[in-house]
């Protein structure tokens, strides 16, 4: 009672299960990979093909960042719940460090998007003596700058994501619940420090990699909007981790119970909220001042068949979602959870293939290349997050305030 | 719990809520004491000065009304002066209120228990003050009721489209919303004070706004749920109405004014500045009523954790302000910037910057954040640089995109008598609270303590106490 080594489970990834999956991301690595480069390389014979070459450096920049979100989001929830002393989320704190440690493969990722660099981000070539508001922020928008942030941004999260799951394995074998706590203090220490790096990195991450696609246009608000996206889809993650890990008991209920279960839907919920609030604020002020300086991104997104897909947005990604987990009965129903989660990682896709996509197609026009990037890259991620869910104890063991996350509901 | 981390200088779980030895008793008696006992010389002469000042702000205002608007700074471009800015800092100053009692209180933080009431009282005082402004910057007051669209013969209709016509309906809402929760919360309390009462004043006076509560498990029952809902309704509210207020700026085209990360910077800026006030208030008035076992330096290091993480964001915020305006090539918003930080305001820029981003760093100490003194000087800044920042953003306005009709705007006399009146009537409001009504919630500190654990082992074992953040989820 109130001792910190009276956690006996033994947290592992069940071989069979670890199997399974296993052979699910590697075949989805290889189907997707190859179906995607072949593609992609397709295009370079010219011809009608050529646009088989653009096409996969847009669907590959939408699956490598809803993926890169992902881990993104894992870090921002190891950084939390040790910034915010939390305990109740203890239990789910291994998987977040786990989908952190995605960082250097995502980091990959983007290496295959430097070889048509200047297909996506089209101010590459733009020439600043010819486009006056280019020319203001040229130093900033320029091959070798962005480089070097992309290369900053990558290195600062992959060294964050290795501090934090480095003291959390460590920590996994401490004799005595003092040498555990020793761990917690170490990592609370760079917690603040952390959050404050990784908030403005996530921000000019953003305005790099997304904003930067249409050069001429700006929002102030464009790093809360991505934030708000990645923590809907890393809680959307971590419901549907929990549900595998619990299922193949690897982690008994016991464990992950369903009050935590119901605190991580709670917490979805609210975000869902927050989204809208920030996207719905960015897109009205907009819409009511009506500066053609700004509303040019909106215009483009609101003709030629994106206009359906900003309405199912809407829908799905906050009147759906709103009224559905606003009721605890779903919260707690680990089947209903699921399945929001699932959808709401869907909706993340699409947000984002509504920043991307139209700066290729001016008309909405689905590709099967969307589906191969997103089957390949996602196996990949799934192959990095299964080799680090393998490696150590799926549940930080010998964590003092793993007691009270695991006796934990708020009914 | 203890013998986990015995040896530890700091324990890894949170210490309790409470602190000295108190029992369920011990606490009534301190909270109720401070309302029963006589009144006291101190608290007559605060009383007096808080209200000769709001006198101030009642005088400023008949003469407002008399003479019209002119009285004030007010010129061409800067058609919005010290009222916009004093009415958006109040309303700010609410919102830690809200936070508190509604956001903190889903998110479970238990500690919100000792100073969620006072800081309730504080937003609805804070609402009041800040409902001044807009009402006496109408210039004729006797036709302030245009503001509400009521049904007229003439068919005259506020304008729809306008946020300010959305804030008095987001500001009236919030206030009625932060008065009932403020209400329900109180009515267990008020019949405690019932029950207590020696006079038949106090007896009559408690027993009527305690509704007949008798402590029955139905009465808590229904009490809970409404607590509840009244959470979850007032959780929104703590967004929208700075939201909404941050829409009367960035509607608009003005560069400066219009970007879009207004609604969250402002709700952020709202918290910061609200959580200041409540430090103002509560260092020194855990101190004169003797409320230190429940205001403890555990509350107030938190507070000062959420100013270090608001005034950050807010920080954010600017930062984003300015990286913009520059990146967007606009040379409208370029200038707007540039003119805020080296134009003839500057001096109030480098007093937001420093009040509001530099002041609170010194938060990232422990030792800085536990202690009083430097506590209560830093929330005077941060009140101080958040008025500063709506100064800052309604100056905006003094050089608009006609060069010719560029002015400087300078207060009046009477611009500075109504804004410090506008303290004198918080400050009468709050002060007749404190000796009023119970300036902690004596109910729900009790559902804190450990003794409330169903499985608490009794004072014989209080040593378990120490951990009660965890203790009802260990004790089987």
């Amino acid at each position: 009672m109130g001792h910190a080594n009276t956690f006996n489970e033994d947290a592992k990834l069940p071989e069979a299960a670890a199997k399974r999956a296993q052979t699910i991301a590697l075949a989805c690595a290889v189907v997707g990979l190859g179906a995607s480069f072949g593609g992609g390389l397709l295009g370079l014979f010219g011809g009608d093909a050529k646009e088989l070459h653009h096409q996969f450096y847009f669907s590959w920049l939408t699956a490598f960042f809803f993926f890169t979100t992902l881990s993104l989001g894992g870090l921002f929830f190891t950084i939390l719940h040790h910034l915010v002393r939390a305990s109740w989320s203890t239990g789910l704190r291994r998987i977040a460090e786990n989908l952190a440690m995605n960082i250097p493969l995502m980091a990959a990722c983007a290496l295959v998007l430097s070889m048509g660099f200047g297909d996506v981000y089209h101010w590459t070539h733009i020439d600043p003596a010819k486009d006056p508001i280019f020319a203001v922020k040229e130093p900033y928008l320029n091959v070798g700058f962005f480089t070097i942030r992309a290369v900053v941004f990558f290195a600062l999260w992959a060294v964050l994501a290795f501090f934090f799951r480095k003291n959390s394995v460590a920590q996994d074998g401490a004799q005595s619940a003092e040498s555990a706590s020793a761990f917690n203090f170490k990592m609370r220490r760079l917690a603040p420090l952390s959050m404050l790096a990784f908030a403005l990195s996530l921000t000019f991450f953003s305005f790099d990699w997304l904003m930067s696609l249409d050069p001429h246009w700006f929002s102030t608000m464009f790093g809360v909007y991505v934030f708000a996206g990645t923590v809907v889809a890393l809680f959307a993650t971590l419901i549907l981790s929990v549900l595998w890990l619990t299922r193949n008991n690897a982690v008994s209920t016991d464990t992950l119970t369903i009050g935590v279960f119901h605190d991580a839907g709670k917490l979805m919920f609210g975000f869902t909220v927050f989204w809208t609030y920030i996207t719905f604020s960015q897109y009205y002020l907009i819409w009511y001042a009506n500066i053609p300086e700004e509303t040019g991104w909106f215009m483009h997104r609101a003709q030629g068949g994106w206009e359906h897909v900003g309405l199912l947005i809407a829908v799905g990604h906050f009147i759906l979602p709103f009224w559905t987990i606003m009721s605890r009965h779903v919260k707690r129903n680990r089947f209903m959870l699921g399945l929001v989660a699932g959808w709401m990682l869907f909706m993340h896709f699409v947000d984002l293939y509504f920043v991307i996509m139209p700066t290729h197609h001016h008309h909405l026009h689905l590709h099967w290349l969307d589906l191969t990037t997103f089957v390949g890259v996602g196996g990949v991620f799934l192959m990095g997050f299964l080799f680090w869910c393998k490696r150590d104890a799926l549940v930080a063991r010998k964590d003092p305030q793993l007691t009270a996350s695991t006796g934990y509901d708020n009914v | 719990m203890s013998d986990t981390s015995p040896h530890n200088k700091e324990s890894i779980f949170p210490p309790p809520f409470v602190a000295g030895k108190h029992d369920f008793h011990s606490i009534t008696e301190a909270i109720c004491g401070v309302v029963e006992k006589p009144l006291n010389i101190n608290w007559i002469l605060a009383l007096g000065v808080a209200g000769t000042v709001m006198a101030m702000l009642f005088a400023s205002i008949g003469y407002l009304f008399w003479e019209g608007t002119g009285i004030w700074g007010l010129n061409n471009p800067v058609g919005w002066g010290w009222a916009i800015v004093n009415f958006v800092f109040w309303v700010g100053i609410g919102h830690a209120g809200t936070l508190i009692s509604a956001v903190l209180f889903l998110f479970r933080q238990k500690w919100r228990t000792a100073i969620n009431r006072f800081a309730e009282a504080m937003t609805i005082f804070a609402v009041i003050c800040a409902l001044v402004f807009p009402g006496i910057h109408v210039g004729r007051v006797w036709a302030a009721y245009w503001m509400l669209p009521i049904p007229n013969q003439m068919a005259m209709w506020p304008n729809f489209r306008s946020p300010l016509l959305w804030d008095v309906f987001a500001v009236s809402t919030y206030f009625t919303v932060s008065l009932l929760f403020w209400y329900v919360g109180l009515v267990p309390d008020l019949a405690t004070l019932r029950d207590r009462a020696k006079s038949k004043l106090a007896f009559w006076s408690y027993g009527l706004f305690s509704l007949g509560w008798r402590g029955a498990n139905r009465h808590w029952q229904n009490y809970e749920r409404a607590y509840m809902l009244l959470a979850a309704l007032a959780t929104p509210l703590v967004l929208s109405v700075h939201t909404i207020v941050s829409f009367d700026f960035a509607v608009s085209v003005l560069p400066g004014w219009h970007t879009t990360i207004f609604p969250p910077y402002f709700v952020a800026g709202a918290i910061f500045s609200g959580f200041a006030m409540v430090l103002t208030l509560a260092v020194p008035s855990r101190k004169l009523f003797g409320l230190e076992d429940f205001i403890t330096i555990r509350h107030i290091e938190n507070m000062n954790k959420i100013i270090l993480v608001t005034g950050t964001l807010v920080g954010y915020a600017y930062a984003m302000e300015f990286f913009i305006a520059w990146y967007s090539g606009s040379p409208y918003e370029g200038f707007a910037f540039i003119n805020r930080a080296f134009g003839p305001y500057w001096w109030a820029y480098l007093a937001m910057v420093s009040c509001n981003v530099i002041s609170p760093q010194f938060f990232w100490s422990k030792k800085m954040r536990t202690n009083l003194t430097v506590t209560f000087i830093l929330s005077i800044f941060v009140n101080i640089g958040m008025w500063f920042e709506r100064f800052v953003i309604t100056m905006t306005l003094h050089r608009d995109f006609l060069p010719s009709s560029w002015d400087y705007y300078a207060p009046t006399v009477y611009d500075m008598s109504t804004f410090l009146g506008s303290f004198g009537l918080f400050f009468t409001l709050f002060i007749l609270f404190l000796k009023f009504l119970p300036a902690v919630a004596i109910s729900e500190v009790k559902g804190v303590m450990p003794q409330a654990d169903p499985h608490w082992e009794g004072y014989a074992h209080a040593h378990h106490a120490v951990s009660n953040a965890v203790s009802n989820k260990e004790a089987h």
